[in-house]
């Protein structure tokens, strides 16, 4: 088994702004984090621990990760992966215009990385927290999520 | 061309109050004063016959930022003799205004950079990334805000959206794309 596959098989594949909604929708009855990032990030990378741990806490919540990374830094993102191996899948964004991802997305994201959305179990949004926010944010829009 | 102090006098009297936190298209620039690198006050909102100015929210350490600085140095070269001014700032908190001088001197950045400390011009504007931009007409309003262009590269860019902006003004047409978006990096504002 190559190496270029085995890197391969750490992302979850990649997503246009319409395969981020199918990979949410498939989480409805359940709150989702998801999370926008990129390698180049230095508080994407900074905060990737804390996700992780986050995440294998939280067993009632689905994570969904999903890197910006340029398709010519995908070994980059992949190495990255398998070096942590998260308890969530991450997606590659799919190639094409930024805008029309970051709009795809969500409205209100200004596209800044890293970007937090939190969705309740009906995937309605109850945060949006762009740049940088430590766990207790997201724990705070989770118990909202809760309600 | 290096300013030592750059004013731009006020043009017609001001519209309503921006929205809490951000800025929008068709609103007049709300002037303010910041300190450049060479310890100089600017002040930002009055004119002196510009027929544009572009604020750029930018930083040292964002590699999105700095995948443009060519492009904003030759921008900003090729404009400033169509009476366009730019004006870089840099909201922060880790990047000190040593750095921000190193960093213009090494990318050959004919533009002042002005440090906004408390990153209160980047609350006001509801500037969220870098680079991120706002160009303000010759009356002070504002015409356009987002990105330089589509492509963080470079290699691939298809629409120039600054530089199509500035020429609509320059022509005095409307700016065909008032908005835009793309990838930054977060402005690393001071813990509130």
């Amino acid at each position: 088994m190559s190496a270029a596959f085995l890197l391969a098989a750490v992302l979850a594949g990649e997503v246009d702004a319409s395969g981020v909604g199918r990979a949410l929708a498939s989480h409805r009855g359940h709150p989702v984090v998801l999370t926008l990032w990129a390698t180049w990030c230095e508080p994407c990378v900074k905060e990737f621990p804390s996700l992780m741990a986050l995440a294998r806490e939280r067993k009632d919540v689905a994570f969904v990760s999903v890197s910006i990374d340029e398709p010519e830094d995908r070994k980059t993102l992949e190495a990255f992966v398998a070096a942590r191996r998260p308890p969530f899948p991450v997606h590659a964004r799919a190639s094409g215009p930024d805008q029309a991802f970051i709009d795809g997305v969500d409205r209100d994201w200004s596209g800044v990385v890293p970007a937090t959305i939190v969705y309740d179990r009906e995937g309605r949004r109850v945060a949006l927290l762009q740049g940088e926010h430590g766990r207790s944010d997201i724990e705070k829009a989770l118990a909202r999520a809760a309600r | 061309m290096r300013l030592s102090r750059l004013a731009l006098v006020l043009g017609l009297a001001a519209a309503a109050q921006p929205a809490p936190g951000a800025v929008a298209i068709g609103q007049k620039l709300q002037p303010f004063k910041l300190g450049d690198t060479s310890g100089q006050t600017v002040d930002v909102g009055a004119d002196q016959g510009r027929k544009a100015v572009v604020l750029m929210f930018i930083a040292t350490q964002c590699p999105v930022s700095n995948a443009y600085n060519e492009r904003m140095a030759a921008l900003s070269r090729e404009y400033a003799s169509k009476g366009v001014a730019f004006i870089g700032i840099n909201s922060n908190r880790q990047e000190s205004v040593e750095e921000i001088a190193a960093h213009a001197a090494s990318h050959g950045f004919s533009f002042p950079i002005l440090k906004d400390v408390g990153n209160v011009q980047a609350d006001h504007f509801g500037a969220q990334v870098t680079p991120e931009i706002y160009v303000y007409d010759s009356a002070s309003v504002l015409r356009y805000h987002g990105r330089i262009d589509d492509d963080r590269t470079g290699a691939n860019v298809k629409s120039q959206d600054l530089r199509r902006a500035l020429d609509a003004l320059l022509a005095g047409q409307p700016v065909p794309v008032a908005e835009t978006k793309a990838f930054g990096c977060t402005i690393k504002r001071v813990a509130q």
